[in-house]
């Protein structure tokens, strides 16, 4: 087990004054069968006039707040400490498997787990499955193929056929588009695995959290350095959610904190507001600290 | 007479294999229609075609208008034919307790639903019919709905089938429109038909709303015993914003848009004048997804963010609950029989079109194979069209969309086609049969639901073997015979609790705003069409004289220039030909709505705020309002001689409707905030306009015999000729026009009478800091009052004339100086008005960060 402290800083600055101010953060960890939240909060300066915790249709918690004092700053800042034990699913049983198989049972599936999962094979408003997407991915999902040997080969091609560019994309950058430019971000990779894995008619869902950075041997790590993360998760009938992060070639393990799980990045956009002001947002900084935390 | 009447009726061809309204496949007149039929064989296809043309008269005379979807400019006049639909008592019956029925299941199916979604786990429901449906709102997921229902509203669209079956084509359940529609079009019908409508003991739609009324109290959110309650649209520019607004005057309502609520604490309030009012109810007109920007789409400009919040937190109920649009999906259709079973333990009243829908496998390959024998439809509206009639498709359509199906199976359903039945329908003379959809509405009442009795009829607009969509300016109203006489006073005298009255002080500043502004721009456009008549006057008077008389063309000149000063328009060019205005300057004038100064421009204007008040505003105010449109309208398509755009018929028309709108002010509005807001604005803008009318004139000596043509000029444009002669039996001059236009209080076209007005308008506004102190708005009036009070009208005159020495030019005499004030003064009132009572929203904005780069996007009301 592994505990964490993740610090999330987020601070605009506005050209004129903001006027009134309403934000919805899905910034603190949830507890999932791999990782319990032991503490978390939210800061928000100046002082909000309403706070709302709540537990979104997902299972994740969400704050809602408004302020109605006029400011040019506005610091958001959520703290937390997470243990994670980094339980990856049990992947025998699902054996040898093919990935038709897992589709067809999830479609005709009935009980409460596959009726849930049903609902991740359906479009999103980031998400759109495609034949493009579909044939992209077919290239892993091979007919008759083992589902964990395709999910892990397909997760390593777009590891292996993008190039991680920060900047490149933004918010609204579609798989396809990833597709034809290349170049994208966690965000992107983590929807264009989601797309392929929907696209093939697989129940697939996009996780936002964090990854621990491991300063290069004998280096002190840097404060800030950290970045918040995004990945994939695919739904397996009997084993459950298995987590997968193509940006890195990975299958999440305790070194990815959870925040938030949604059909895709709008449904648990870590910040997100509405603002009345004459002008635009002039600086906006966002500092993410992970750092080892002794257990509790 | 009975000659050419028969002819309607014996002229009526009803059409083969499709079911007709009115006659049997015999040929025979149905029992319930022959007093209809009787009345029309009396009248006759000419005055037939008479009731006809009064009836779109008073359409166009209430201001009804429906606008095209997709083409928020165009105002289309609501369309009314003269035959009503008429429905029997006992068929209606059966009618009504199948919509009620229908009604009590969506609501038990919407709640469960956002619940406990029971239906999901029973497998009753597929979970690809709610979730992947865009009407599904995650983000009201298990926020408990205040008040006795889920689903408060309802609108079900009605059809007979070739056998003269009634089957139920769709439901709208989002925000259900044409329940306005209908009380228009029975009050324009009653009025065209009186006896007819009389003698046949047709129910009433009054006693629909009042249940409505009672429905939205109900809806409240606990403890709260009068809620204030809004409609909230998306403006005027929307397809149905004249029936918004009727419906905000008939329910006591008021009419607000997205900006002119605010979420704060946890709970929605309105800007009224001088606070911010708790909101209790929303009656929406908006689609749930634009209703908070923060929580739903982020691009949406018509909501507030935060109201899903409020809704949350339990302050705050909304009609119909956000997410009720889930209910609309066609594909519900299919699986409504074994959820009425299930639910409510009884059969289906009223079958629904046959419906497959092809997320199932075995719907997906019966529509495969039957292509050509339905009509497919997308579960969700939107982008593309509504239907698709599979047997009007090529090959290759076909084949292109059944690829798009089985790429997306869930989203698609086939209904059997059918064949719409038909409606004797007035067109070009005659009668037709055209298809007909009759939406039917419910509105939940003591645990169940209340049906109108009656509804919109809609009918093709020619041909068409489907009614379309957005087919709705062609209706007609639905008259259901009553079995026995109603009585009114059983209905108004029900026992129970008394409704309370709607607390006041609801007036949005946004209403404030456009009041004013109604005053001002009514006043504006007065003032200038008095100054173009009097031009036109002495252009006819003078235009033979005018080359000859130096002193008739000085005149015109200094006219000219005045009106160049009050639009605001280069006169240059005007001088060479004094006895006329350029032709393209007078098009400009009169049909330029899109640059300011001009008179088109200034009753456009008027019409758009008239159209934000339009609940405010009495019922003959769009008489006036569409007169005015009308003389607006006819001018850019007026050939031949641009001079004739001024012709004193067409000056004198216009002026009569201001005229009437000023007399409506006058005696037929309650003297609250509102009024006082646009009276103000009227005060203002004729002050200012004096003040301009006495610089561009009186300030510079013309000689006595162009001056006193000109005094007489503005006399004559203030309306103030017939008490000057009368006063002073003299030729006009400076001293005795400056005291009647400036100082005379009795006189109400004076600045002085301006003033005081003025000065009772601005305290009695709210927030006035009370007797014995002036508001920041009051404070430049009282200044100019001064002003004017230390005026000497004899001095004025003199330092203005030739013989008063100190006149050099550089040193503004008494009277410009006065002007000056007053006009500066009279400037700073408006705009304090403004500042103080205005609320205008800082643009909206919203802001995302992006997942792992920090990458921001911002938006403001652009798609993203």
């Amino acid at each position: 087990m592994t505990a964490y402290r993740v610090t999330h800083r987020t601070r605009y600055r506005y050209a004129e004054e903001v006027a009134a101010s309403y934000g919805l953060a899905h910034l603190l960890p949830r507890d999932t069968p791999g990782q319990v939240c032991r503490s978390a909060r939210l800061d928000v300066v100046p002082t909000p006039d309403l706070v709302r915790e709540r537990t979104d249709f997902f299972g994740n918690r969400a704050l809602h707040f408004s302020l109605h004092e006029p400011h040019v700053e506005l610091a958001v800042t959520a703290t937390s400490v997470v243990e994670v034990t980094g339980t990856a699913p049990d992947l025998r049983v699902l054996a040898q498997r093919p990935w038709e198989d897992v589709r067809d049972t999830v479609r005709a599936g009935t009980d409460a787990a596959l009726l849930d999962a049903r609902t991740f094979v359906l479009d999103s408003p980031l998400v759109r499955s495609s034949a493009r997407l579909r044939d992209w991915g077919a290239t892993s999902f091979r007919p008759g193929r083992p589902v964990v040997e395709a999910v892990v080969d397909l997760c390593g091609r777009i590891h292996h056929d993008f190039t991680f560019e920060p900047g490149a994309t933004d918010v609204s950058t579609t798989a396809e588009e990833l597709l034809d430019d290349g170049r994208g971000v966690c965000q992107d990779f983590a929807h264009l695995m989601v797309g392929c894995l929907r696209s093939l008619g697989l129940p697939a869902r996009y996780v936002s959290g964090y990854l621990e950075t491991r300063p290069p041997p004998g280096e002190p790590r840097l404060q800030g350095s950290d970045v918040s993360h995004a990945w994939a998760s695919i739904h397996l009938p009997v084993v459950g959610w298995f987590d997968l992060d193509p940006t890195n070639d990975l299958v999440v393990g305790d070194q990815h904190i959870t925040t938030a799980w949604g059909r895709d990045y709008a449904d648990v956009t870590p910040l997100k507001g509405v603002i009345f002001t004459d002008g635009t947002t002039e600086e906006l900084a966002v500092e993410v600290d992970v750092v080892r935390a002794a257990v509790t | 007479m009975t000659t050419t009447s028969t002819s309607l009726l014996t002229g009526y061809r009803p059409r083969l294999g499709v079911h007709d309204e009115m006659v049997t496949h015999d040929g025979v007149v149905r029992e319930h229609w022959r007093d209809v039929t009787g009345a029309l064989e009396l009248l006759g296809p000419r005055d037939l075609a008479q009731r006809q043309h009064e009836i779109a008269r008073q359409l166009a005379d209430d201001g009804v208008s429906y606008h095209v979807h997709g083409r928020p400019d165009s105002s289309t006049r609501w369309q009314l034919d003269a035959l009503p639909l008429v429905v029997e008592s006992e068929e209606w019956t059966r009618i009504e307790s199948g919509v009620i029925q229908r009604s009590e299941l969506l609501d038990l199916v919407l709640a469960d639903l956002y619940g406990p979604r029971d239906l999901l786990q029973r497998g009753l429901l597929p979970p690809e019919v709610v979730f992947g449906h865009p009407g599904f709102l995650r983000a009201v997921d298990g926020v408990a709905v205040p008040g006795p229902a889920t689903l408060v509203t309802l609108a079900v669209d009605l059809v007979r089938d070739a056998d003269g079956g009634v089957v139920v084509l769709a439901d709208r359940a989002q925000s259900p429109s044409g329940a306005g529609y209908a009380l228009q079009n029975r009050l324009v019908l009653s009025r065209v038909f009186p006896s007819l409508y009389r003698s046949l003991q047709v129910h009433r739609l009054a006693p629909f709303f009042r249940s409505l009324r009672a429905a939205l109290q109900a809806a409240a959110p606990a403890g709260v015993d009068e809620p204030r309650i809004v409609i909230l649209s998306p403006g005027p520019a929307n397809e149905t914003a004249f029936e918004h607004a009727l419906l905000a005057s008939t329910l006591g309502y008021s009419l607000v848009e997205g900006g002119d609520l605010v979420a704060q604490h946890g709970r929605v309030w309105l800007r009224t004048l001088d606070q911010l009012a708790p909101v209790d109810v929303i009656l929406r007109r908006v689609d749930a997804a634009w209703c908070d920007p923060l929580e739903l789409r982020g691009d949406s400009q018509l909501g507030v963010p935060g109201l899903v919040e409020a809704i949350r937190e339990g302050t705050l109920a909304v009609v119909n609950p956000l997410g009720s649009g889930v209910v609309e999906n066609p594909a519900l259709h299919a699986f409504l029989p074994r959820l009425a079973t299930a639910l409510l333990g009884q059969d289906l009243r009223l079958p629904s079109v046959r419906t497959v829908w092809c997320g199932e496998s075995d719907g997906l390959r019966e529509v495969t194979a039957r292509l050509d024998d339905l009509v497919l439809k997308p579960i969700a509206r939107g982008g593309g069209p509504a239907s698709i009639v599979g047997g009007n498709l090529t090959a290759a359509e076909r084949s292109a969309l059944l690829a798009r199906i089985s790429a997306h199976p869930h989203r698609w359903v086939g209904q059997e086609y059918v064949e719409v039945g038909a409606v004797p329908t007035f067109v070009g003379g005659e009668l037709v049969p055209r298809r007909s959809v009759l939406r039917t509405f419910a509105v939940a009442r003591e645990g169940s639901f209340t049906v109108m009795p009656g509804g919109l009829t809609r009918v093709a607009s020619d041909d068409e073997p489907l009614v379309a969509n957005q087919a709705g300016a062609h209706s007609k109203d639905t008259w259901v015979l009553a079995s026995e006489p109603e009585s009114v006073a059983a209905y108004w005298l029900r026992p129970g609790r008394s409704e309370p009255v709607s607390p006041t002080g609801t007036m949005s500043a946004r209403a404030a705003e456009n009041l004013f502004w109604l005053g001002r721009y009514a006043e504006r456009a007065e003032g200038l069409v008095r100054l173009l008549r009097v031009v036109e006057e002495r252009r006819t008077d003078l235009s033979s004289a005018a080359t000859a008389d130096p002193a008739g063309a000085l005149t015109l000149r200094t006219l000219l220039r005045t009106l160049g000063q009050v639009t605001g328009m280069a006169t240059l060019g005007w001088d060479d030909q004094p006895t006329m205005l350029p032709d393209d300057t007078i098009r400009r004038l009169m049909a330029d709505r899109s640059t300011p100064g001009t008179l088109a421009h200034d009753l456009h204007r008027l019409d758009e705020a008239a159209k934000v008040v339009r609940d405010q505003l009495s019922v003959d105010t769009w008489t006036v309002l569409t007169a005015l449109e009308r003389e607006l309208d006819e001018a850019p398509r007026q050939r031949g001689l641009a001079d004739d755009l001024l012709s004193r018929g067409r000056l004198g028309r216009i002026l009569t409707s201001l005229l009437a709108l000023q007399g409506l002010a006058a005696e037929s509005m309650i003297r609250d905030p509102g009024w006082r807001f646009m009276d103000a604005g009227r005060r203002l803008e004729r002050a200012l306009h004096v003040v301009t009318l006495l610089r561009t004139v009186a300030l510079d000596d013309h000689g006595t015999a162009a001056d006193s043509l000109l005094y007489e000029s503005v006399l004559t444009a203030s309306e103030s000729i017939v008490t000057y002669r009368r006063r002073y039996r003299s030729r006009a001059q400076l001293a005795t026009m400056l005291d009647l236009l400036l100082l005379d209080p009795t006189n109400p076209r004076s600045v002085a009478h301006q003033l005081d007005r003025l000065t009772v308008d601005l305290q009695a506004l709210p927030g006035h800091p009370g007797t014995g102190r002036a508001s920041a708005a009051e404070r430049p009036v009282l200044d100019a009052v001064t002003a004017l009070r230390l005026a000497d009208t004899a001095r004025l005159a003199d330092l203005a004339t030739p013989d008063g020495a100190d006149r050099d030019g550089a040193v503004p005499s008494e009277l410009e100086s006065l002007l000056n004030t007053l006009q500066q003064r009279l400037r700073a009132a408006s705009d304090t008005v403004g500042a103080a009572h205005f609320h205008h929203r800082k643009p909206q904005r919203g802001v995302a960060i992006g997942g792992v780069d920090g990458s921001m996007a911002e938006w403001d009301g652009e798609a993203t």
